[in-house]
């Protein structure tokens, strides 16, 4: 096991109460492997992100709980300075908006070049050199001019494959890609998300993928766990998850899905309800409210996660 | 870049074009003519003949447009008019007058940046506590002390209280170093500190920005240490807007040099102008005047270039 | 010159505003500094408007036989060059001040967001013009045309109020157009004009509410900055003339005197300081407040 979270939690407090974002999850990432984790927005999947990485600003924020046993070490108990050795080096992150995550007034060489100066110590002109080689692997052409350009001379998708370089720059064992194409174009998307999957299949690096979209994680993780509300709620393998999804969130994420073999008078199904206040989750199983197989059990107690066959695990009262 | 530095300069002379005929008119709304007036005081010229031959003599009777077509005409000759009060030539008065103004402007600038710079960087960086309490007030009262006031405030404390630092006077450069400095010391610690309060404000406000954006947060996911993230990563956004503020402490500077110099008895320009103001004295007036705004338009152009240097952005016509 | 964040809520008005009014002037007292700028506010505003109830000797009243003393119990910041009583010419001060920082700041306010609005709204050959007109005043540092302009037209109450506006209008033109820009290419803005609002009621209650936020501010930073202007204009006698009494005019004359009567400069001076400060510290508090941005940071640290 490459990564094993245990019982992770983050809060963040603000004069509204606590606001418990990432609520006691566990889950763990085996080498090689691709981890997607989905859930729509403010479900807590981009703060497990960077609880990983222990970027959570604090204020207002922190980790209140749980360990991250990374390479048999767990991340937060370490001092500052080895947490540092592990950023960028040994877990690298992608994130989101590439428009304003790339430094606006270094150039992009430059930018690749970093990670591997600070945490490899290798000189300057072998670093260029290295970083051109990236630059190709990223499909990124002419390396050498391309690289003296600054982000905002280039394509939304070249800046995210300039990231995808900057990440795989040190050869980390994980990369964590935060919604790594949400902000590009549907054609740029799939071209990045096979880049993706061709380097870490290459260089055998694992992958946390958090999205919202089925259809990507459908098509380039091996193992989904969906999350609500702070929790993990449904862990399956692939064909598991969209064959029988258990845990009604995700079964009522599966019919909003518009099918191409639908009728296309048939009106869409979303999932009912809204999205939970966070500050006031409700009693019992987050999802209640909004759920169409509750019970009263589901009113009183949360559900621990479940196991069923075959590695398939859900937080649901129906199946206990 | 060309390009941007040419439309800048166009930029300026426009403006420059439009801030000469303001000062123009400016100065001759002033009731009356210097002819008038000394006929109010020397009975010998109240004779009408006298008065239109004087006018005459000085192009006081023709169209106003005309008038200000020589004045323009002369000005970039280089013939800046006599003083109506002192018959000198202004030109020379201004040369005279020039270093000692030069070397208060020097002075408040350093103290500016002295004080300025430190106190909005750790403001910043130690957002929230006593430390950024102390200075975040300071600053508001550096703004908000007329400088007249905080002279005058010094003055006594130093120069009649404690009596080690003379009250007023001016000792040149070329006469003694030490005194020269002495006697430069409060002036230019009193312009300085409006300045400073300026800066220290902005520096804050733009780092604190800089400090929350995504950037910076890729930098530190990257393992970057925080000195790095600091002066490689935020230093430069930061520099850029600071630049910018660097224009308005100038004309600050100047605009104080009026009352420091009134109070501290030096003989600069901006008793020059004072004087010229309350005497009616027009050559000196209009000549002080536009030299103040070219002081400043070409602060502004000078900003803009480095600007243009430091900012990549700006540079959009380069070739990639 | 800080970027400026995008707010594109397209908040419609009335009702939104009145509610956040409330919770505004809340907040501005639960933010220390801009408390305190209250507070120091509304002192010096009943100063000014009960100063006849609160000064204990006529302003005006010589007496020259009592000159140039130091504090006492009859006198309590004691007396000026001439044997008034400098507590009551102080109380008094705070009348000009405040007239003219506020009187100045609305005219050049609605000098200002007008030809901000239009220059903004308009665009084209309109905005250049009124541009290139902002550019080139702001380029003369405001104190110097201040001296220029009073002089030209002579001391007065009516004459300095006239001046300090004429200077203070650039800040609001330059803020009220960047704003529109942002604003007018909102869809909802968009929506009014297709219902056929004419451009005036565009500019006046669509654009001009939404973007209330830093005019706000930076009005209150103006009345402190006319103050200054003020009190500046009086230190070279450009201002009120006697025998008004005036803050900057009376530390013109403590200056003659400042070994004899230190206090004689050291109160007026602090006034002045004082009243700009609260003016500063009420705009730093506004601004935080109404940035939204910041507003979560100011929740939490209660």
């Amino acid at each position: 096991m490459l990564l094993n979270v245990k019982h992770l939690s983050t809060h963040f407090i603000s004069s509204k109460g606590v606001l418990k974002a990432v609520d006691d999850i566990s889950f763990s990432i085996n080498k090689g492997e691709i981890l997607a984790l989905v859930g729509e927005s403010g479900s807590g999947k981009s703060v497990t992100a960077l609880s990983l990485l222990r970027l959570i600003p604090n204020p207002p924020g922190k980790i209140t709980g749980g360990e991250i046993v990374f390479e048999n070490r767990d991340l937060l108990k370490l001092n500052p300075e080895d947490m540092r050795q592990v950023r960028g080096n040994r877990i690298a992150m992608i994130f989101q908006e590439p428009m304003t995550s790339l430094h606006p007034i270094l150039s992009i060489e430059e930018q690749v070049m970093e990670p591997l100066i600070h945490h490899k110590g290798i000189q300057r002109t072998k670093a260029l050199n290295a970083c051109y080689q990236l630059l190709e692997k990223v499909h990124i052409s002419d390396p050498p001019i391309r690289g003296k350009s600054y982000p905002h001379m280039l394509s939304g998708g070249m800046k995210q494959r300039s990231m995808i370089a900057m990440a795989l720059s040190c050869n980390p064992s994980l990369i964590i890609a935060d919604e790594p194409t949400t902000a590009l174009d549907v054609t740029i998307q799939a071209q990045l998300l096979e880049l993706l999957k061709d380097l870490t299949n290459e260089m055998g690096t694992s992958m946390l993928l958090i999205t919202h979209d089925l259809g990507i994680v459908a098509r380039y993780a091996h193992i989904v766990h969906v999350m609500y509300a702070g929790k993990i709620v449904e862990k399956a393998s692939i064909e598991t998850l969209y064959s029988y999804p258990r845990h009604p969130y995700t079964m009522a994420l599966m019919a909003s899905i518009p099918r191409i073999d639908q009728d296309c008078r048939k009106k869409l199904t979303p999932v009912q309800g809204n999205p939970p206040d966070l500050f006031n989750i409700p009693k019992g199983c987050a999802f209640h409210p909004r759920c169409p197989k509750k019970q009263e059990k589901c009113m009183e107690e949360t559900p621990k996660l479940i196991p069923l066959a075959n590695n398939h695990e859900t937080a649901c009262w129906i199946y206990e | 870049m060309r390009q941007y530095i040419v439309e800048r300069l166009l930029y300026t002379f426009f403006i420059l074009f439009f801030i000469s005929i303001l000062i123009f008119v400016l100065a001759r709304l002033m009731p009356g003519d210097p002819i008038h007036a000394a006929s109010m005081i020397n009975m010998d010229l109240a004779n009408k003949e006298i008065i239109k031959d004087l006018q005459q003599e000085f192009g006081l009777d023709k169209p106003l447009y005309l008038q200000y077509l020589y004045w323009l005409k002369d000005f970039i000759k280089g013939n800046w008019g006599v003083s109506f009060g002192s018959g000198e030539q202004v030109r020379s008065m201004f040369m005279r007058c020039l270093p000692v103004t030069l070397e208060l402007f020097f002075a408040a600038m350093i103290w500016s940046i002295i004080i300025g710079f430190p106190s909005g960087i750790i403001s910043a960086l130690k957002r929230d506590s006593w430390v950024d309490v102390f200075f975040s007030s300071t600053s508001v009262i550096g703004v908000s002390i007329p400088v007249f006031w905080e002279s005058i405030v010094l003055i006594y404390i130093f120069g009649v209280y404690f009596q080690i630092l003379p009250p007023s006077g001016f000792v040149p450069f070329s006469e003694s170093i030490l005194d020269n400095f002495l006697c430069m010391l409060m002036p230019g610690f009193v312009m300085g500190t409006h300045g400073a309060g300026l800066l220290s404000r902005y520096i804050r406000s733009c780092l604190l920005d800089v400090l929350s954006q995504d950037y910076i947060r890729t930098a530190r996911a990257k393992g970057l240490r925080e000195r790095t993230v600091l002066v490689k990563h935020a230093a430069k956004p930061v520099l850029i807007p600071v630049t910018t503020i660097m224009g308005l402490a100038w004309s600050y500077v100047i605009v104080g040099s009026f009352f420091v110099e009134y109070i501290f008895a030096l003989p600069g320009l901006g008793r020059m102008a004072a004087n010229a103001i309350f005497a009616r004295d027009f050559p000196v007036i209009q000549a002080t005047l536009f030299i103040t705004a070219i002081n400043i338009v070409c602060m502004n152009f000078i900003i803009d270039i480095i600007y243009g240097f430091i900012d990549p952005r700006v540079k959009i016509h380069d070739p990639a | 010159m800080t970027r400026h964040k995008q707010n594109n809520t397209g908040k419609f008005l009335t009702n939104d505003l009145q509610w956040k009014r409330i919770s505004i002037v809340r907040a501005l007292f639960k933010h220390k500094l801009s408390c305190i700028g209250l507070i120091i506010i509304m002192i010096l505003l009943f100063m000014a408007i009960f100063s006849p109830f609160l000064a204990p000797h006529d302003p005006n009243e010589q007496n020259l036989y009592h000159v140039l003393e130091p504090p006492s119990w009859d006198h309590l910041l004691g007396t000026d060059d001439v044997g008034r009583d400098l507590l009551s010419r102080i109380i008094y001060g705070s009348r000009v001040s405040l007239s003219v920082g506020i009187l100045s700041t609305l005219f050049s306010g609605g000098i200002g967001i007008l030809l901000g609005l239009i220059a903004g709204y308009r665009g084209g050959i309109i905005d250049m013009i009124i541009m290139r007109i902002t550019d080139t005043f702001m380029c003369i540092p405001g104190f110097v045309l201040l001296l220029v302009m009073a002089a030209a037209i002579g001391p007065g109450l009516l004459n300095i109020i006239i001046v300090v506006s004429v200077l203070g209008w650039t800040g609001f033109a330059r803020i009220t157009r960047g704003q529109v820009l942002q604003i007018r290419e909102l869809p909802y803005i968009e929506a009014a004009a297709a219902c056929g609002a004419s451009g005036f009621r565009i500019m006046f209650r669509h654009l001009l509410p939404n973007s209330a936020a830093p005019l706000i501010v930076t009005a209150s930073l103006s009345i402190g900055s006319a103050i200054m202007l003020e009190s500046g204009a009086a230190f070279f006698g450009l201002s009120i003339q006697p025998p008004t009494p005036s803050w900057g005019k009376a530390l013109r004359i403590g200056y003659s005197y400042l070994e004899i009567v230190p206090l004689f400069s050291i109160a007026p001076g602090l006034m002045i300081t004082l009243a700009v400060l609260a003016f500063n510290f009420l705009g730093d508090g506004l601004r935080d407040i109404l940035d939204p941005q910041f507003r979560g940071e100011i929740q939490r640290n209660k």
